[in-house]
């Protein structure tokens, strides 16, 4: 297949209890990714676990690099692999999030743990390009937050909140909705996480008539629309998520 | 010396350049196309009657070597088939072989003609056996349901029928001689095993669906003897299927008496696993001195 690579490790490093940060050589495959889109791993070359698994794009730029929750035996078995081990994956696949119009003033990513992932290609993306950037990021508890500190870099006004209060504003990501600007015309939002956080940020939007998009995550298989395992309900009726997704518009998912 | 092997394959007189196909439900262009050139046959996604939108998500789930679905065989209905998708297809240069499913006899009969007036379409494959419809029974699970079908398609149209089968049989081999002697061309099996997991954190089934069918890895012990049981009964070719991921995985169906044999779900996992298992095939005649592949069909007896 003319997208499948295999790619070196660079680093595989623990942040916090849950979520790790893998760096990949680019090989030819970084500089094809765009902001949003993701790639299907291959954990391990026998039949455990069986599917591969995808995972956003957190930067490329100089390498492929992903910011993962271990969440089951697939994130579990990729947590513990070692700098100079290959990785084989096929990518870049699915929509990527679309750039702003001219006329947006400001821009407002919602991230609800490790659902902020896509956020870091995009902040790069549209950096230094004269909008406002905001980050507004709800994670369970402390082994859900991490510096913040790549996003400042990249002129992001970043907000956290926590479900314990543990660090941040205590509660639901939506108690940083106020530092959204309800002006439909120069505001634009994107949302990844949980569907119930989606589901919010979408009522939000729905409310003060803003437009947005919003990343998906599903169970997949093939990855690239054959399989049609992975469907999202959406007012136009089942979308891959994969290949008609992630990446979606904000009014189109039924949460 | 230059070695000439042949590993052409013959079903109701249609010839395919090699024995390697993929299974319908787990191709369709979204695949990178340039290899499926290579390749023996193409066997799309089943199609119905009229579009259907499938069953609701989850519908995938994956199991230890495998995964269980329940798509719900979402498609656009043959008429798009035929107009939009079809032409791709024909394009590729190699035998198309069209999966149907119907709701009820007629159906099966409206969609063979539509197809049987169709250059492109090579064989047409009954889909007997989808176990994620709803419906109480499968007509695979019918010996005489089998056999009506295959007959009242049989009367209507002059291309090859294959009859998909259903493992959820007590005699899959029973079934597929109820369909040789109702005059099918050929039988393809195995479908996938109805099967079902539970999330007992959530207590409630991984599958929207509720129930869902078993494939890959996992089923292809039960898929090879499935095979096997049925050569020893039957005359028309078998198109072998269950869990195929290498050429060794290939040849025991093909030993076991399968003239053709379909990778499925394998492709999700590594999209080349189809090409993979040809050259595979190709290296094991070479080893073995073998200049014909129908010399493998069936061997053990």
């Amino acid at each position: 297949m003319k997208n499948q690579f295999k790619l070196k490790i660079l680093s595989n490093k623990k942040i916090t209890d849950k979520l790790y940060y893998l760096i990949l050589e680019p090989g030819k495959l970084a500089a094809q990714v765009k902001p949003g889109q993701f790639i299907e791993v291959r954990i391990s070359d026998g039949l455990e676990p069986f599917f591969r698994r995808p995972f956003s794009v957190f930067r490329c730029q100089k390498s492929v690099e992903l910011f993962y929750e271990v969440r089951g035996k697939g994130t579990e078995i990729l947590s513990a692999k070692n700098k100079g081990e290959v990785l084989d994956v096929i990518g870049p696949l699915g929509t990527s999030f679309s750039l702003p119009s001219k006329k947006v003033k400001q821009v407002v990513m919602i991230g609800g743990g490790i659902g902020v992932a896509p956020f870091m290609a995009l902040s790069d993306t549209l950096n230094n390009k004269g909008y406002e950037l905001v980050l507004l990021y709800g994670g369970r508890n402390k082994d859900y937050t991490f510096n913040m500190s790549e996003f400042k870099k990249n002129g992001c006004k970043v907000f956290v909140s926590t479900d314990d209060g543990s660090v941040g504003v205590k509660g639901k990501v939506s108690v940083l909705f106020n530092k959204i600007k309800a002006d439909a015309e120069r505001t634009m939002i994107y949302t990844c996480g949980p569907r119930a956080m989606m589901a919010s940020v979408q009522d939000f939007a729905k409310k003060h008539g803003l437009k947005g998009e919003c990343s998906c995550e599903e169970v997949m298989a093939c990855g690239v629309g054959v399989c049609l395992g992975c469907v999202v309900k959406t007012v136009n009726g089942y979308k891959t998520c994969c290949k008609d997704g992630p990446v979606f518009r904000l009014d189109e998912v039924v949460f | 010396m230059v070695n000439i092997m042949n590993l052409s394959v013959n079903i109701a007189g249609v010839k395919f350049a090699n024995p390697v196909t993929v299974a319908s439900g787990t191709f369709s262009d979204a695949w990178d196309m340039k290899n499926i050139k290579q390749l023996g046959a193409l066997i799309p996604k089943t199609v119905m009657l009229n579009a259907q939108a499938g069953n609701p998500p989850p519908r995938i789930v994956e199991t230890p070597s495998g995964m269980v679905n329940a798509i719900g065989i979402e498609n656009d209905g043959i008429d798009a088939f035929i107009t939009q998708k079809l032409p791709i297809y024909a394009k590729m240069g190699v035998p198309v072989i069209v999966s149907i499913s119907g709701k009820t006899d007629e159906e099966f009969v409206i969609m063979a003609q539509k197809l049987n007036a169709c250059p492109s379409v090579a064989l047409i494959e009954l889909n007997l056996s989808c176990p994620n419809l709803k419906h109480k029974m499968l007509v695979a699970q019918d010996a005489e349901a089998t056999a009506r079908i295959v007959a009242l398609v049989k009367k209507v149209v002059n291309k090859p029928i294959i009859a998909k089968l259903s493992p959820n049989v007590t005699s899959i081999a029973d079934i597929a001689s109820a369909a040789e002697q109702a005059g099918a061309d050929a039988v393809s099996m195995v479908n996938t095993f109805q099967a079902m997991v539970i999330d007992v954190e959530k207590q409630k089934s991984k599958i929207g669906n509720f129930t869902g069918g078993l494939s890959g890895p996992a089923i292809r012990p039960i898929a090879v003897n499935m095979v096997y049981q049925t050569a020893q009964k039957i005359k028309i070719p078998i198109i072998g299927m269950g869990g195929i991921a290498n050429a060794d995985d290939a040849l025991q169906f093909i030993m076991a008496g399968a003239t053709m044999v379909a990778v499925g779900t394998m492709s999700f996992i590594e999209p080349d696993t189809a090409l993979q298992v040809l050259n595979g095939i190709k290296a094991y005649m070479r080893a073995k001195k073998i200049n014909d592949i129908r010399a493998l069909i069936g061997f053990l007896k």
